[in-house]
């Protein structure tokens, strides 16, 4: 066990260095950030200054070690724009994206699975196909076009809902929770129902797919057989062989759903994360996308291995492999 | 005794609608009757197709849709059973009628514990809960020989043996002590001797607690053992019925009399099986002539062509996330030789490494220590690759399961021949023509050369690959358990066409089975194995007649005994 972990440590050590080189020179090429910065008055003079102030006069190659040194020490380096430290900005944004991403997959879960096991159970009838219908619909249809139609249809006609902003926040721990106030959940509700549309509509097609399969093997007649009741062999017997894959999948949703909602917080304009690396590629800011994008390959790096545990957990012969 | 049968089926007849819109139907069960009382132990016997499992599940409602009931009546105690709902039934599963499941391995659910497993099933047909179910389980693993009870209710299936497993099935099936058990092949997936065990507790069953049983069997040697009064049934329909040793011994109907002499005999060694002999009006000569062309690099002296030498393979497996690095002997230490035109049997129960070795000798598998030495060169002293080919060439292989085994979505005369295309022994224009001749000689129609696997029965299929084993005009092949998946009679026209194909060809065979009975039937030389050790090695006479190992003997004992 523990030589596994530290064989998984070492891989993700090697895949973040990768993943900073890549993302590194892909940021060098995409422009100079002093042009970004500079105002149109400002003199050559002026832009060697502030090329020497962010550390950019230097060779790329000197840039890349003083950067990844620092991170080692822990120190992701300051914003070019916002001349603050990076990790503080990040931090700052995350709670926002991690509410609506785990309210989203809440509500992919809990609506897609009991969705996908009926209609998988009840392959043939009317009410199945319906279902398949929509959420192929919903899996099909660009979920941009989703967000504008429930804003046209909840904000402008119903005035149901609020389209934008955040809302009221409360603070617990010493971070900020829309999930607090009232105002603040309303707020919430569009952008995460945006987002779990495309959830519900995966979870419910893995779900019913897996429980077809399911459906037939022999311990399921065998549960019949003898004599347990219809709900006890859905909750039991086919559920937990049905979630071998949903975790797997839905491990890698929610990574997903944290690093890049970058197109619903930007519509709903909710001041995620997702928003805040849009405007640092826009503005080239190194520090921020660079770091940005390490601390999401370890965050991936942390799911996976967390789904193996689930693994283990959920089917005992995994747990007892030879 | 009681004049009232426990239970009566009268004139059940089950169709599955098939053929375009389902306007056709298949008649899986045709007009058949069976009358049970308490006590008796009925077998249900027929081969693949017969319609004996559909008749254990449409007594108990569990026939897969579209399957459905159309004519006739099932009663259990006087009350009807046909068109009780989910509930209703529910109420006679497990309470009323138990059922044991033919594959224990896969009756059970993987993912939950056998605990959970046994409890549900007390609470669901019982008034026992929590701490006394708990008991009550406790109590039927011990009633059903399972040791350690306690512990193994903590366990999984995997980490079980199939006997095991099938114990906790028929754990669960008396869990609430019903008067009726079905038990749809529950020896099949055994070894003989768990399968002794398990019939004899069928046995005390029935004679202490009066639960009347039908045993639903393709296996003549358990019925002849277990059963008063038997059904013989072939395509769904009735075929005779009767007391069992009137049946067994006397059959009065053409399909049993061919059905008993199908089965292979453990008592005496016979030439071949007394089939009828099917004219075969397909022209063999030519294929009998390819054969025939076989280079004569070597002389047909008797001698041995293949020694094993102190063969030993250990598995290894690496270490993961929850268990270190693992060492498992399949094979350990292991000598033989075979005799140019003999036939080798090895014969033990599952894992007792018997198919490895000759995975070995093919090089299939590597060999962790010792040598193969066949035809007079050990296998890993040909550096030659030209060599190396044409030594493995001349080793052929017939694999268990004739449904896997063959390519898919390549028709049967490519199957038979792509390995020689693949080699350049033969070109395009003459692959199909000898495709052909190999079929007919193997006793399938030359036509069907283009039809697809899946158009044959296993029995076919299994001659297809026999016909690609000969192909390659081999002296040596090996056979991995060629008949275990297929019905007596199709195996027993099987192992004539090997003995056949033996003698006109002095072919040497290493017949590797688990079954007595068939090793006793083809091999000169026997090989008894348990657990990668040889226990016993001698001619087929020696080790069936005076048997010295107690290991043999036992193996020997457990066999079920059917005299005709």
């Amino acid at each position: 066990m523990i030589t596994y972990i530290c064989k998984r440590l070492w891989q993700s050590c090697i895949l973040a260095v990768i993943m900073s080189l890549i993302v590194f020179l892909g940021m060098y090429v995409v422009g100079d950030p002093v042009e970004m910065l500079a105002d149109e008055d400002w003199t050559e003079q002026d832009k060697i200054e502030l090329a020497i102030e962010l550390g950019v006069d230097k060779p790329l190659h000197e840039q890349y070690f003083s950067f990844a040194s620092d991170i080692v020490k822990g120190d992701f380096g300051t914003s070019f724009v916002y001349n603050r430290p990076v990790l503080d900005l990040i931090t700052e944004r995350l709670p926002a994206t991690l509410e609506i991403a785990l309210l989203a997959m809440v509500i992919g879960l809990g609506i897609g699975i009991p969705l996908g096991i009926f209609s998988g159970i009840k392959s043939n009838s009317r009410a199945s196909k319906v279902i398949s219908f929509f959420t192929t619909v919903g899996y099909s249809t660009p979920n941009f076009w989703q967000a504008i139609i429930l804003i046209m249809v909840f904000a402008v006609f119903l005035q149901w809902l609020p389209a934008s902003g955040r809302g009221l926040t409360n603070s617990m721990f010493g971070i900020e929770w829309s999930l607090l106030s009232i105002d603040g959940i309303r707020h919430m509700v569009l952008p995460a129902v945006n987002l779990a549309i495309y959830k519900i509509c995966m979870q419910q097609r893995l779900a019913k797919s897996g429980t077809q399969e399911i459906l037939y093997q022999e311990y399921m007649v065998y549960a019949r057989a003898k004599g347990i009741s219809r709900s006890r062999i859905i909750r039991r017997h086919l559920l937990r062989n049905i979630l071998i894959p949903i975790v797997t999948i839905t491990g890698l949703e929610v990574g997903g759903l944290i690093a890049f909602s970058t197109v619903t917080e930007t519509i709903f304009s909710w001041p995620g994360i997702g928003k805040l690396l849009l405007d640092s590629i826009h503005m080239v800011d190194r520090p921020v996308v660079v770091a940005y994008l390490i601390l999401i390959t370890l965050m991936f790096v942390v799911i996976n291995f967390v789904v193996d545990i689930m693994y283990a957990f959920l089917d005992p012969r995994i747990r007892h492999q030879k | 005794m009681n004049k009232t049968p426990l239970l009566k089926i009268k004139d059940l007849t089950v169709t599955y609608p098939c053929g375009p819109q389902g306007k056709d139907e298949f008649k899986a069960l045709d007009q058949v009757s069976i009358n049970l009382n308490a006590g008796q132990i009925i077998g249900i016997v027929g081969e693949s197709g017969a319609g004996k499992s559909t008749i254990g599940k449409a007594i108990l409602g569990l026939l897969d849709p579209p399957a459905k009931v159309v004519n006739g009546d099932i009663t259990l105690l006087d009350n009807p059973l046909i068109g009780l709902s989910e509930e209703q039934y529910t109420s006679i599963r497990g309470e009323e009628v138990g059922y044991i499941y033919q594959n224990p391995m896969t009756a059970l659910n993987p993912v939950l514990t056998i605990g959970e497993q046994v409890i549900e099933a007390i609470e669901a047909n019982t008034n026992m809960r929590g701490k006394s179910a708990y008991k009550h389980a406790i109590d039927l693993l011990e009633q059903s020989d399972v040791s350690f009870a306690e512990d193994r209710l903590k366990k999984y299936p995997h980490q079980l043996s199939g006997g095991l497993c099938q114990r906790i099935v028929f754990a669960i099936a008396i869990a609430a002590k019903p008067k009726l058990i079905i038990a749809d092949e529950p020896t099949t997936a055994l070894d003989v001797t768990v399968q002794q065990s398990v019939l004899q507790t069928l046995i005390k069953l029935s004679k202490q607690e009066q639960v009347a049983i039908i045993l639903i069997t393709h296996d003549i040697g358990v019925v002849a053992e277990t059963c008063d009064y038997v059904y013989v049934l072939r395509n769904g329909k009735h075929i005779e019925q009767g007391i069992t040793s009137d049946v067994l011994q006397r059959p009065t109907q053409d399909y049993t009399k061919s059905l008993m002499a199908s089965v292979p005999l453990i008592e005496k060694r016979l030439h071949r099986f007394a089939l009828k002999q099917q004219d075969n009006a397909e022209d063999t000569s030519r294929g009998l002539q390819y054969l025939r062309e076989k280079e004569k690099t070597e002389s047909l002296t008797k001698g041995p062509i293949l020694e094993v030498c102190n063969l030993s393979k250990i598995f290894i497996t690496p270490s993961s996330m929850f268990k270190p690095k693992d060492l498992f002997t399949a094979v350990n230490n292991v000598s033989f030789t075979v005799n140019r035109g003999e036939t080798v049997g090895i014969v033990g129960e599952s894992g007792s490494g018997k198919s490895t070795i000759g995975r070995m000798i093919l090089g299939l598998e590597d060999i962790t220590e010792g040598s193969v030495i066949y035809r007079g060169k050990d296998l890993k002293s040909i550096i030659d690759n030209k060599e190396r080919q044409k030594h493995c060439l001349s080793m052929q292989c017939i694999f268990q399961d004739p449904y896997s085994s063959l390519n898919p979505r390549m028709s049967a005369g490519e199957n038979i021949t792509y390995g020689l295309k693949a080699h350049k022994l033969i070109d395009g224009n003459k692959a199909k023509s000898l495709a052909q001749d190999l079929m007919s000689l193997v006793g399938l129609k030359k036509q069907d050369a283009d039809k697809l696997p899946h158009a044959f029965s296993g029995g076919e299929r299994q001659r297809i690959g026999i016909a690609r084993a000969l192909s390659y005009r081999p002296d040596f092949i090996f056979c991995d358990e060629p008949t275990s998946a297929l019905d007596v009679s199709v195996q027993a026209s099987l192992l004539n066409l090997l003995k056949d194909l033996q003698e006109q060809f002095s072919l040497t065979l290493l017949f590797v089975s688990h079954d007595l009975a068939v090793i006793r039937q083809m091999c000169d030389q026997v090989i008894v194995m348990k657990d990668g050790v040889s226990m016993e090695m001698g001619t087929n006479e020696n080790i069936f007649k005076q048997p010295k190992s107690p290991y043999t003997k036992s193996l020997l004992s457990a066999m079920p005994v059917f005299n005709p």
